[in-house]
């Protein structure tokens, strides 16, 4: 797989079953993005792929910088709104490459300049994991 | 992945001569698990998955993973065709790669696509002649390194697996009606054949006979379990009736409702999907798996929950574990609710329901910053702002949801 990846997609780390991190890059001239590499984690439970892994971006300083890409859905430390992470809206047949190619064309079909509303709030007192947000999103619906 | 995992892949193919059979291995493999069908079957929306894979998914969302439509465990059909395509491809491919790769690398002067023509005629030519001669051989993923012997090979797998396993009589069985005839009268009776013998059923019989192929050694003669499992309705079943019925279906009856539910699950889906196999595994098979299940998902799987949390989205998602474990932070957070408006005060509702109001709450009042909570039920409200809360269970998490992505 790690050879023949589409462009702009790379694995960073893969070493075992619970973890791998991808780097991935905006392909196109999105002034947001350009010249840019974000590194996404996946952290899969034992479920997978059954559940959706838990996806989100992370960030890095120099000499590798991996800052978290500006998108309405995207939260500054990282958490990732996005339908088909969420229990609801995954499916098994979700792969690794298909979600950095969902999260590239999220990016790349983005225009505006800004974090979610109440990113500040919510990247300051928020010490979950992803997948527990959605579930009390869900929670609160159902 | 670590260079010592040389899992098979349908990259594989990739820069070789033969780079177009990776979409065809692609095709024969699971969406799923990824790996080549196992046992596969056909859902309502004619999308294939191996037996297991597809019920699991449906005991958990009720929907088919490709397309999403709704869909039920008793409406799968095996799906013969597939599964012995990817018998005959596995058993091709290590042969078949080996000579892709040396030819990749110049070693060998053939043109691919002639040569691999001219091994399957040649093995077709020969097939009543080594018919039995090499008849057992196991699919096996090791490399060959000398390309002769892969003519014998690809020619035995075509033999082993597609008839029963009679040896030297010179005769072939036709794939529909199992009657056996000169090779050469195969294609003329297959024009006519309306395959009165049940199709499925010699199909089905037939391969348990050769069953030294399967994984699954020693169980040639296991007759196939008696019948599917039906699926239970777990709401109106008393703990007690559950754990019973778990101790006569002989596995482990032990824990809460939620877990005796979650292992029952899995048990009919192994067994079930065992039912799909041409070579069904043994009961002590299928326990060793569900024991793999409960040290890895089930009851003993709570070193893993550091890794994977508990999986709160779970309809069978223990309330009452869950609530002693976050106790105290349940009891801060009304603390502060209490503080902050008088009439949140709640506590004669169990604490578990409790949470859904108090967030809905705590969106009404507008985003609270809770400060260190780890467990801030509240989350939500600000997670996604007032309005989101209100409108009804939309899929989508974003602000501003885009079902695109």
């Amino acid at each position: 797989m790690k050879e023949h990846l589409p462009p702009g997609i790379a694995i960073a780390k893969s070493e075992n079953l619970e973890e791998w991190q991808m780097d991935i890059q905006v392909l196109d001239d999105n002034p947001l993005y350009r010249g840019q590499t974000y590194r996404l984690k996946f952290t899969f439970g034992s479920k997978y792929p059954i559940e959706p892994p838990e996806v989100q971006f992370i960030q890095s300083a120099a000499p590798d910088p991996r800052p978290i890409p500006i998108h309405p859905h995207i939260y500054s430390n990282g958490i990732i709104c996005l339908d088909l992470l969420s229990s609801a809206g995954w499916s098994p047949v979700q792969t690794v490459e298909s979600v950095c190619m969902s999260i590239q064309s999220m990016l790349t079909a983005n225009s505006r300049d800004e974090r979610p509303p109440g990113d500040a709030d919510f990247v300051s007192y928020n010490r979950r994991r992803p997948r527990d947000i959605n579930f009390f999103y869900d929670d609160d619906n159902v | 992945m670590d260079p010592s995992f040389d899992l098979p892949d349908s990259t594989d193919w990739l820069n070789t001569p033969l780079s177009l059979l990776a979409p065809l291995e692609s095709s024969l493999r699971c969406q799923v698990c990824k790996d080549f069908f196992n046992n596969p079957v056909i859902t309502s929306c004619s999308h294939t998955f191996c037996s297991l894979c597809i019920r699991r998914c449906l005991s958990k969302e009720g929907k088919c993973p490709a397309c999403r439509t709704s869909d039920q465990e008793l409406k799968l059909r095996r799906n013969w065709a597939v599964q012995e395509f990817v018998e005959a491809f596995t058993n091709a491919r290590p042969g078949v790669l080996d000579l892709a790769k040396k030819a990749a690398r110049g070693d060998v002067g053939l043109e691919q696509p002639a040569s691999k023509k001219r091994k399957v005629e040649h093995g077709e030519d020969r097939e009543s002649d080594s018919v039995g001669a090499d008849g057992v051989r196991t699919r096996s993923r090791s490399r060959r390194l000398d390309p002769q012997p892969e003519t014998g090979i690809v020619e035995a797998v075509e033999d082993s697996q597609d008839e029963d396993f009679i040896p030297e009589d010179g005769l072939v069985a036709c794939p529909i009606c199992n009657k056996r005839m000169k090779n050469e009268a195969v294609f003329r009776h297959l024009d006519a054949c309306t395959g009165s013998a049940s199709p499925n059923k010699s199909r089905n019989l037939g391969p348990l006979q050769v069953s030294q192929t399967s994984r699954s050694p020693g169980n040639n003669t296991t007759e196939k379990p008696p019948g599917r499992l039906p699926t239970l309705n777990y709401s109106i079943l008393k703990e007690g009736v559950l754990r019973r019925k778990l101790r006569d279906l002989g596995i482990p009856d032990w824990g809460a409702k939620q877990l005796l539910q979650k292992r029952h699950t899995e048990w009919m889906n192994l067994w079930n999907a065992n039912c799909d196999s041409k070579t069904p595994k043994s009961m002590k098979d299928l326990l060793r798996e569900l024991d793999i299940w409960e040290r890895t998902q089930g009851g003993h799987a709570a070193a893993a929950s550091a890794f994977a949390p508990p999986s709160v989205m779970r309809k069978e998602f223990d309330k009452e574990a869950w609530s002693a474990t976050h106790d105290d932070d349940f009891k801060r957070l009304i603390a502060k609710a209490r503080k902050k408006s008088e009439e949140q005060v709640r506590t004669t509702i169990p604490k578990m329901e409790e949470l859904p109001s108090e967030s809905s709450k705590a969106a009404a009042d507008g985003p609270v910053t809770n400060g260190d909570k780890p467990e801030s039920p509240r989350l939500p409200s600000a997670f996604l702002g007032p309005a989101e809360v209100a409108s009804n269970s939309a899929p989508s998490l974003g602000p501003s949801p885009n079902p695109e992505m």
